[in-house]
């Protein structure tokens, strides 16, 4: 395992332990989720670093536009989420507890 | 070149530690975008120097809007940055965190470091975009579809009556 | 909702789905999954109340957690062994995505979100997101079968089938007593997955006919709570009594539909000499025979020439859903073909 390795698995492992732990507000949340696709980017960028297998390069700019996608709807559910709940905290999601 | 991707790396983690360790919404987001920075300089000292000016570019704009979004929304009248009691123990529980893996994982570095050559490496980095292109076919289509599918996933999610709530018209 | 929003969002759904079901290639798998997320989450949030909302917005946060989760393990496997097949996962990294992939499925450990979902979404969107929405994630545990990590499936779904028995006995709406009733079937589905992957199939099949079969009677009866079941025999005497076949068939009793995988997993664990994981199964399948009888009794036995004890309640005109009667037919008939469905 190499720095670069360490690097990316750590980093999402820190921000999946960071989504799960504690969060105060959804935007701290979706940032979360932000910091984990950064972790993927950086770990699918830096897994095709041989020019032998070009074919893997496209993985990256594919895993950005679906992330970019995810991150879209991320920000707009916390806008429906602010109208109905009036605030972005998440202990006001509490209207289906069992 | 190898101290250099050690000290991006370094910024990558301390920039994704900051945004894990709970702190208001607007620290975060300075907080990822300087992940951002440093997953930016790893991958350009790697040698893919297009991808992660990409990187850069969709990050900090994507950093904007959250910014905007967190400032508008979650405005404190004492936010909490890192300093503070909570997020503090936080910060030092990941950072003990980080290091006691890093340690373990401590001789694998020294023996399989990164052959780092820099800018003049040979990579296939701006291939990516034009193999998306030229031979994508599907997938092209594929990440299209998803673009306009969250366009409009956007669009229903944010409209529609307003109903509860609290809120000043 | 616009018709061609609508349909274009019921288009990616079905699409989706079958990208990630037929793909080789892990990052085409999460594709599909986060395309399939994304396509459900307008459907999810149709009627804008706080509650469709709150439902969104916490099934959005699970499956894009758990979809990261499987690329990261994905990504790994690529490192290791430099292909992206979906077939060829090493061992640990096998562990790492069935743990996402039963995250998304809501098994029990991991069943936090899945009742709180399906009661903020109206009733055909939990009958959506309680059938269709699991077959992609099923579809990818079919296929990294090659090394199972086969304690984990067994803990998971026998606590899967203890907790969604035992949970689902404090509730009174319908919604959420379904969500733990699939729960529950979940674990009896994932501990196939040791066993035969035909069974697993099979099993696959009858928990979607007598929940689709389910879903659909309390949709047309539209019954929200527990004490709307007790006026839902104003509504259609057959229904009713169809009504309390189909729940005894999601409790698998004998001479019906839902017996059949039940029968065929106690035999192939009592086969392999798992004889504690049996008892457990067989015993936890008692909770939710519970609660599917309560329902039952509030549906039929409060019936007249009894006194009325429930208000009788407004509803306007209901749909008729044309998938009803093959559905509960389904649901009650299909036992004698199982020879057929085993071979």
């Amino acid at each position: 395992m190499t720095v670069v390795h360490f690097t990316t698995a750590g980093t999402f492992m820190l921000s999946i332990t960071g989504l799960a732990l504690h969060r105060t507000h959804l935007v701290s949340a979706l940032l979360c989720i932000e910091g984990m696709m950064l972790a993927l980017f950086s770990a699918l960028a830096v897994s095709y670093q041989t020019p032998i297998h070009t074919n893997t390069s496209l993985q990256p700019i594919i895993m950005l536009a679906l992330a970019a996608c995810g991150a879209g709807a991320g920000l707009s559910l916390l806008v429906a989420s602010t109208r109905t709940h009036a605030s972005d905290h998440l202990h006001n999601l509490s209207l289906l507890k069992c | 070149m190898m101290y250099l991707i050690f000290l991006f790396s370094v910024c990558f983690v301390l920039g994704v530690l900051g945004v894990a360790a709970n702190p208001a919404p607007f620290f975060g987001a300075v907080a990822l975008v300087f992940g951002a920075l440093g997953c930016c300089g790893v991958l350009v000292g790697l040698g893919g120097s297009y991808i992660g000016i990409v990187l850069l570019l969709i990050y900090l704009g994507g950093m904007l809007v959250v910014v905007a979004y967190s400032v508008a929304l979650a405005a404190e009248p004492y936010p909490e940055a890192w300093v503070n009691h909570s997020v503090l123990m936080h910060v030092l529980g990941y950072v003990l965190l980080v290091l006691l893996v890093g340690w373990c994982f401590m001789e694998l570095f020294v023996e399989s470091g990164v052959d780092a050559a820099g800018f003049f490496s040979l990579r296939g980095d701006f291939s990516g975009v034009v193999l998306l292109f030229s031979m994508g076919g599907w997938l092209l289509l594929l990440s299209g579809w998803g673009l306009l599918l969250a366009l409009f996933v956007v669009l229903e999610l944010t409209r529609g009556r307003a109903r509860g709530g609290l809120r000043v018209p | 909702m616009s018709p061609l929003i609508w349909s274009l969002l019921i288009t990616s759904l079905a699409t989706s789905t079958i990208i990630t079901m037929s793909s080789h290639h892990w990052l085409l798998a999460w594709v599909g999954l986060e395309l399939n997320t994304l396509s459900i989450l307008p459907v999810i949030i149709k009627s804008h109340h706080p509650r469709a909302t709150e439902a969104a917005t916490k099934y959005f946060l699970i499956q894009a957690a758990a979809a990261a989760l499987i690329l990261l393990a994905s990504t790994l496997n690529a490192w290791q062994t430099g292909h992206w097949s979906i077939m060829h996962t090493s061992a640990h990294t096998t562990t790492i995505i069935t743990l996402a992939i039963l995250l998304k499925l809501g098994i029990a450990p991991m069943h936090g979100w899945y009742p709180e979902v399906l009661q903020g979404s109206t009733m055909n969107t939990a009958l959506i997101i309680s059938t269709w929405q699991k077959l992609a994630p099923l579809t990818l545990l079919y296929l990294i079968n090659n090394n199972p990590p086969t304690n984990i499936l067994l803990l998971m779904g026998v606590i899967s089938a203890l907790a969604g028995g035992w949970i689902g006995l404090n509730q009174t709406q319908t919604r959420k007593i379904m969500a733990f009733s699939s729960i529950a079937h979940m674990g009896w589905l994932i501990i196939t997955l040791n066993l035969s992957l035909h069974l697993t199939t099979t099993t696959m099949m009858i928990y979607m006919i007598t929940t689709t079969a389910m879903f659909m009677s309390l949709n047309t009866t539209t019954t929200k709570t527990m004490t709307d079941m007790g006026m839902a025999w104003t509504q259609s005497p057959p229904l009713t009594t169809m009504m309390m076949i189909t729940l005894m068939s999601l409790g698998g009793l004998p001479p019906l539909t839902g017996f059949t995988p039940k029968w065929l997993i106690l035999n192939n664990l009592c086969h392999m000499n798992l004889l504690f994981p049996t008892i457990i199964l067989a015993m936890a399948s008692l909770p939710s025979l519970f609660f599917y009888i309560r329902l039952a009794y509030f549906t039929t036995l409060t019936t007249p020439p009894n006194t009325t004890n429930t208000h009788h309640k407004w509803r306007f005109k209901p749909p008729l859903i044309a998938g009803l009667t093959p559905a509960t037919s389904l649901a009650a008939l299909l036992l004698p073909l199982m020879p057929m469905m085993i071979s």
